[in-house]
């Protein structure tokens, strides 16, 4: 990392966990927390996708894993009544099992045939959830406690968050040092040897594989990262809502997620981040305009993408002209 | 000299057309071997049954007495087997450095996992495929260009990164795909040279598909001929010359670029 | 027995006629138009509002779906999907465009025609009974022909017209269809009206029986994604036969499996994921699309 690197990431890190706090305190839009935390769990689950976009492939089924890693956690606390902080892992492990078995198959498929099978998963996931027993079917899972006290030897590392006086906080604090774990094991993925030959495996799978990359090993890997993020995102997502049911993420979920990467930028670490920023406080601020915010919404996203084609990180890097 | 590759006997059929049917050759190590062929003759598909690209319906390919054929590409190439592809095979949007350094792959010593963390094994990995990258490139005279975005080369610089990226892996024996396709006198003198020294300065065998006669002629050792999928010749490049068959087989065609 | 048959055809009928839009513009243009669903649900209400609002002739309604489509897909061609095409640097980018026109078209659906079930009333009346092997209300049996004589109309369009030729050439090499003189705007353009058009006609078609709303838009388009992936993306006869397939496993499901709950799709996607993993590119499709 050089010096201006590091100055962003401090930077980032002040404005996430002081300004922003900060500001909220004293405008007294305290509605603004619940809107940030979901910004930040989202692009979690919008980080995988792009990590998927990263091996050439067109990832329309995150919410899939979402939806399970959700339904993981729910389960866990609420039948086996284990600590809820716990569960994160539990759920992304569950994901990236899951998805390798998933995967092994349909990784093979390339383009627009993997982005139609990835959205119809979503669907299957929702179906599943519907009908399998320990899922509650339509009825779903609610009323799952906050979290409880995460301690070690005695001492709180995270207290139960149900004595806290202002949880909304507590959540927006656990979710961002959640993403910022994620974006930083991405940078890391992306800036490292693994990064590489993700990226070599993009451009061309037949020159990967006679370089030696075990290619089918490389692209499940990736994908399981990919799920793993989508599961902890999807269980963040249960302790804030305190609920679950087979239409908490839905093919619009895991086309949004596809739609955050393509607006932050494919070829950005952070454009998933910033994508998912805009859409949805980009939604959350038309709120005011009643019925024409789908409208505005939508025609606004289109101007976008006529603008800036290849995302809107892509203004930064005007000057390298490509052929 | 010991044999080091070995087709025997390999056959490829495609429904009911036989694209390749019953080939059988050595390759000795440290010498330049072409096979060529009018067009059509089932030189591609050659080239693919030996570097694993394809699968063979019959017959085997044998790597320093392994067999290699219907194995996967990359573990081909991970015993030291290394194609190439004609024209813009390339990563395109990387620069012809870390198309090099990417290429390194088979090298490391140090797992992803160590690659992740920046292990020191990972650390030694990444500054060895740097210096080894800077040495091909510069072996290849490609320095001037060295960052320069793939996809905005010219096509001979395309051909000479190709191969670049072959070295990198380290083969034992290198497979080229009609390395002068498509290229100019001067070009084509330049890449005979580039072949020559592949073999005399770093002891690569070197097994070439072709159909530029003149230049199959300068530089090999020996030459495999076959036509409709058969093999109809082998020797050195005069016994070829002389060879009835390959005179017809190269007569009988349309393609008039035999230059004999 | 029989009555599963007929079900399968008269869905799979219309099925492949909604897919055919689908693969037309994914074979010409290389975009995957999430927005088909919603079209489709548009020309729906265009039938709606000439016939029940109006009061015109069922005809002039389907007629006027048609056109209305034909020429939005002409514009979203024109102004939308070709600058961005030649501006972005990965073709997926498309994707993007895409599933913001689907975004805008519910947000004008909503607008214009609002969130209830709309319907026209029945065309024709009365039941087909075959000695109770086949039931089927006749506007049914009559939607269903329609929609027949549509994909062939369709298939001959394609096969002996100018136009259709061009589009096929330009289908299946757009370097060599350049070469050859075939003006690539111009059909992209065609083909992406025609696609459209395809789209509100069955709209126009099913909302005599189905009726429309405004969430039906989604459901429709990953079903037609279904129905492209059976058969192999981009190619004709694929579309049809995915459709055809499709309604066939709908009607058969809804009947077999009727005593497991609503699982029928559930097994559909399960069976298709497994077909896919043995053959990516579908029944007729080429390798790698």
């Amino acid at each position: 990392m050089n010096i201006k690197q590091i100055v962003g990431v401090v930077v980032f890190l002040l404005l996430v966990f002081i300004a922003v706090p900060w500001a909220i305190a004293s405008s007294g839009r305290w509605d603004f927390y619940y809107t940030l935390t979901s910004v930040a769990l989202l692009s979690i689950a919008s980080a995988g996708v792009w990590l998927t976009f990263y091996i050439g492939r067109i990832n329309i089924g995150q919410g899939a894993y979402a939806l399970a890693g959700g339904y993981v956690s729910a389960v866990l606390i609420m039948q086996v009544g284990m600590n809820f902080w716990f569960t994160i892992p539990l759920a992304g492990i569950f994901c990236a099992l899951l998805s390798v078995l998933i995967g092994v198959p349909i990784l093979r498929l390339r383009g627009v045939y993997f982005a139609m099978v990835t959205l119809v998963l979503t669907e299957v996931m929702r179906l599943a959830a519907l009908a399998l027993p320990i899922t509650n079917g339509a009825k779903g899972i609610t009323s799952i406690p906050l979290p409880q006290e995460l301690s070690l030897f005695g001492l709180t590392l995270i207290p139960d968050f149900s004595t806290l006086e202002n949880p909304k906080l507590a959540f927006y604090f656990a979710a961002v040092s959640i993403m910022v774990i994620c974006y930083a094991v991405l940078w890391r993925i992306v800036n490292s040897r693994l990064g590489h030959l993700c990226r070599s495996l993009q451009q061309n799978e037949e020159l990967s594989a006679s370089i030696g990359v075990h290619t089918a090993y490389l692209r499940v890997l990736a994908y399981s990262i990919s799920s793993f993020f989508g599961g902890i995102a999807g269980a963040m997502f249960v302790a804030i809502s305190q609920s679950i049911y087979p239409s908490s993420f839905q093919v619009a979920d895991s086309i949004n997620f596809m739609l955050n990467c393509f607006l932050g930028g494919l070829g950005y670490v952070f454009g998933p981040m910033l994508g998912t920023l805009v859409l949805y406080f980009g939604w959350d601020l038309l709120f005011t305009t009643g019925r024409y915010q789908l409208l505005i919404y939508s025609s606004l996203l289109i101007a976008l993408i006529l603008l800036l084609p290849n995302g809107i990180l892509s203004i930064f890097s005007r000057k390298e002209k490509r052929s | 000299m010991s044999t080091i590759l070995e087709v025997d006997g390999i056959t490829k059929k495609y429904g009911g057309l036989v694209a390749v049917n019953n080939v059988s050759f050595d390759v000795t190590e440290g010498e330049i071997l072409s096979v060529i062929g009018p067009n059509g003759a089932g030189k591609s598909t050659l080239f693919k049954l030996i570097s694993s690209f394809v699968r063979a319906t019959s017959g085997t390919v044998n790597f320093k007495g392994d067999r290699i054929s219907n194995l996967t590409p990359h573990t081909v190439a991970r015993k030291g087997v290394v194609r190439t592809f004609q024209e813009t095979t390339i990563f395109r949007s990387m620069t012809v450095r870390e198309n090099v350094v990417v290429s390194h792959h088979l090298r490391s010593k140090a797992s992803l996992l160590g690659f992740f963390f920046g292990s020191n094994t990972a650390r030694a990995d990444e500054e060895a495929f740097g210096r080894s990258a800077d040495e091909i490139i510069e072996f290849l005279g490609l320095e001037s260009i060295s960052n320069e975005v793939a996809s905005n080369l010219p096509q001979g610089h395309l051909r000479a990164l190709g191969m670049a990226i072959g070295l990198a892996t380290d083969p034992a024996i290198l497979l080229l795909d009609e390395p002068f396709a498509g290229m100019n006198h001067d070009e084509t003198m330049r890449m005979v040279n580039l072949v020559r020294s592949l073999r005399d300065e770093r002891g690569i065998t070197v097994l070439l598909v072709e159909h530029d006669m003149p230049a199959v002629m300068k530089i090999s050792d020996r030459i495999v001929v076959i036509n409709f999928g058969e093999k109809i010749a082998e020797g050195s490049p005069a016994e070829i010359q002389s060879n009835e068959k390959v005179i017809e087989a190269y007569l009988g065609s349309d393609d008039d670029e035999i230059g004999l | 027995m029989e009555q599963i048959l007929a079900n399968g055809l008269y869905l799979g009928a219309q099925y492949a006629l909604i897919a055919l839009g689908l693969t037309l513009i994914f074979s010409l243009m290389n975009v995957l138009n999430f927005a088909h669903g919603q079209m489709y649900v548009f020309g729906g209400f265009v039938t709606y509002t000439v016939v029940a609002q109006l009061g015109l002739p069922f005809v002039v309604g389907l007629f006027v779906s048609a056109m209305t489509l034909a020429v939005m897909g002409a514009f979203i061609e024109k102004f939308l999907f070709r600058p961005v095409i030649k501006k972005s640097t990965r073709e997926e980018s498309t994707m993007l465009l895409a599933a913001g026109i689907a975004f805008f078209l519910d947000a004008v659906i909503l607008l214009i025609f609002g969130e209830k079930q709309r319907g026209v009333p029945k065309i024709i009346d009365g039941v087909l009974n075959w000695d109770f092997r086949i039931i089927m209300p006749y506007d049914r049996i009559l939607i269903g022909c329609l929609a027949v004589a549509m994909i062939i109309a369709f298939i001959l369009f394609m096969q002996y017209s100018k136009t259709g030729r061009a589009m096929r050439a330009l289908a299946q090499d757009r370097v060599a269809a350049q070469l050859m003189g075939v003006e690539v705007d111009r059909y992209s353009m065609i083909g992406f009206a025609l696609g459209a058009m395809l789209a509100g006609l069955v709209g126009g078609l099913l909302v005599t029986i189905t009726g429309v709303n405004l969430g039906m838009g989604g459901p429709t388009s990953i079903k037609a994604f279904l129905m492209i992936m059976i058969g192999g993306a981009g190619v004709i006869s694929g579309a049809i036969a995915g459709g055809f397939i499709l309604g066939m496993m709908e009607s058969i499901g809804l009947t077999a499996l009727s005593s497991y709950g609503d699982i029928t799709y559930l097994v559909i996607f399960a069976t298709l994921m497994v077909f896919l993993a043995i053959r990516p590119q579908g029944l007729m499709g080429k390798p790698w699309g």
